[in-house]
């Protein structure tokens, strides 16, 4: 704390100058205000200066005391004492240095301030990527059972999907059964950055089999296509996907739409698995393909791959057991029907907007995590007396609350942010617009935290 | 002159009124004064000095450390961060003046 005391003198000299008037002027003004002032109290008023405060006289009751020394009882006797509570801007102005603290709800131990970072930033991501490694062994199970291709499992495991799904997102409709799995699927390419080339090229091939295949079944599928032209190519191919799975010629046969919906859907149980792994895949691949707008060409080594792929899933789909699924499976379910067509349209866009939102948000998240280095200095300050590194953050980024990256750049040099000892050349780094922007609170929280981190507080019990 | 819980409020365009009858100069004057004094005050106090009137008593900053408070029925624990208030201090003459007041 600063003990510097200004003499009324000085003051008389201050206004004399900022008010150009002459010295006796304004020292007879402030002998005035304060007889006035003075005796406005002693008469029993309150006085109130705007932007200043208000000056009020307090009576001190009379109370019993014991003088220390001796143990004796006296009695202090009542007295009046001119009491100033500062204006509310006053109080503002003073307390600057300490205006980017909030009063801290402690719950147990543990701060709420950390608490909310936690929750506001990576929780979605925790969730994300529990997700995404649980379509990871789904997927690893599915693959596992489509080599097999066991009835029995493939029905437990149909029933067993909904399940989980519906445990990982409640507040999801049951409708929405297949959108949540593709909500996932985006995350985990993300994470997973190896399998998005094999993605591609497994894109690739399926589209190119959807060629055939649609060449061949256009006439028959004709209605249900033209229910999803809408849709963008994304969803076409998993239509296409469907329609793979049904390609069997006593299928095709059959003249009505209508009847081949059903047992699309009971052959779609059977092979649902592999169903599912391929929209996932094509899921992941068509939204990182319009992401990231592959240059990449596919070289003849590339189209080798893509044939034993290829062959792998035509394997996979191994039509006479497919037949044999269906025949077995009679009776068909045409309430199950709305699921699959209502759940088509929304996931374009629903995927689409979640990648566009989760794009920069990653982004920003990455730049949080890489470890700052402080290359460039848009400026340098001597610390006067007085001085706070969140005044001139306040002033060279615009918020008070990114001190901590003015003080991480000179970290080396002082222990405690709290001392740093006046004369001290405090260097203003440059820092990435992202990292500071004022109106982004993901900035802000991530500033608190290093705030947090910086100024260690006092363990209080 | 108003009146509030028993204290007759004296504010500020009457301040500067008694202040102008005093002076005998004109209240757009004593007005100006008033405020480039305030203005100058506020900025010394908003540097953490202590600013002393003679006569009258000294306003200086004080650092309000932090604190932990407990509501009393909801017993919830908020950390009250440190701030810097303004106070002030009567000089002796007044505490003086203010005695022969009550006595």
């Amino acid at each position: 704390m600063n003990k510097d005391k200004i003499s009324s003198q000085e003051i008389i000299d201050l206004v004399a100058t900022k008010a150009s008037v002459s010295k006796r002027a304004a020292e007879e003004f402030l002998k005035v205000m304060i007889a006035t002032i003075e005796d406005a109290l002693l008469a029993g008023d309150v006085v109130k200066i705007k932007n200043f405060g208000t000056f009020k006289l307090q009576w001190n009751e009379s109370r019993k005391s014991v003088n220390v020394q001796t143990g004796e009882d006296i009695l202090i006797e009542g007295y009046h004492k001119v009491s100033f509570t500062p204006d509310s801007s006053l109080k503002e102005l003073v307390n600057e240095p300490f205006a980017h603290l909030e009063s801290v709800q402690l719950d147990g131990t543990v701060e709420p301030k950390v608490e909310n970072v936690d929750e506001d930033i990576p929780e979605p991501f925790r969730i994300f990527t529990e997700q995404a490694s649980e379509i990871k062994n789904l997927i690893s199970e599915i693959n596992a059972l489509s080599v097999n291709t066991k009835q029995e499992e493939a029905k437990e495991e149909i029933e067993e999907e909904p399940e989980t799904d519906i445990e990982d997102e409640d507040d999801l409709l049951p409708i929405e059964e297949d959108l949540e799995i593709e909500d996932r699927e985006p995350e985990s390419v993300i994470n997973d950055e190896e399998k998005e080339e094999n993605d591609q090229i497994e894109e690739r091939i399926i589209e190119d089999y959807e060629f055939e295949q649609t060449e061949k079944e256009n006439a028959d599928y004709f209605e249900i296509k033209d229910e999803e032209t809408t849709i963008e190519p994304i969803s076409i191919v998993e239509t296409e996907s469907e329609l793979v799975s049904v390609s069997v010629p006593e299928i095709n046969s059959k003249p009505v739409v209508a009847k081949v919906k059903p047992l699309k859907r009971k052959s779609r149980r059977k092979s649902a698995r592999v169903i599912l792994i391929l929209l996932l895949i094509l899921f992941s691949a068509t939204s990182l393909y319009v992401l990231y707008t592959p240059a990449t060409n596919v070289g003849d080594k590339a189209i080798e791959n893509l044939k034993i792929t290829y062959n792998i899933i035509k394997d996979n789909f191994s039509v006479t057991d497919m037949l044999n699924e269906v025949t077995s499976w009679v009776t068909p379910a045409p309430k199950q029907l709305p699921k699959i067509e209502t759940v088509v349209i929304p996931k374009d866009s629903i995927v689409s907007d979640l990648l566009s939102a989760e794009q920069p948000n990653d982004s920003l998240q990455i730049l949080f995590d890489t470890p700052r280095v402080y290359p460039e200095f848009i400026a340098s300050e001597r610390i006067m007396k007085g001085s706070r590194l969140a005044r001139m953050s306040q002033r060279y980024y615009g918020s008070s609350d990114f001190w901590v990256y003015i003080y991480e750049a000179n970290m080396d040099r002082f222990n405690d942010p709290d001392q740093i000892p006046s004369g001290a050349l405090i260097r203003i780094p440059k820092l990435d617009p992202r990292l500071i922007d004022a109106s982004n609170p993901r900035c802000i929280n991530k500033a608190k935290e290093l705030h947090d981190l910086y100024v260690k507080k006092p363990v209080i019990q | 002159m108003g009146d509030l819980g028993g204290f007759i409020i004296m504010n500020h365009k009457e301040l500067i009124a008694a202040m102008a009858t005093k002076m005998n100069a004109p209240k757009s004057v004593v007005e100006k004064l008033l405020e480039t004094t305030i203005a100058t005050c506020t900025e010394l106090l908003a540097d953490e000095k202590t600013i002393g009137f003679q006569s009258f008593g000294n306003f200086e900053v004080r650092k309000k450390e932090e604190r932990l408070s407990v509501h009393p029925s909801t017993q919830i624990r908020t950390l009250i961060p440190p701030k810097l208030v303004v106070n002030f201090k009567q000089s002796n003459i007044l505490k003086d003046k203010l005695k022969e007041l009550s006595s």
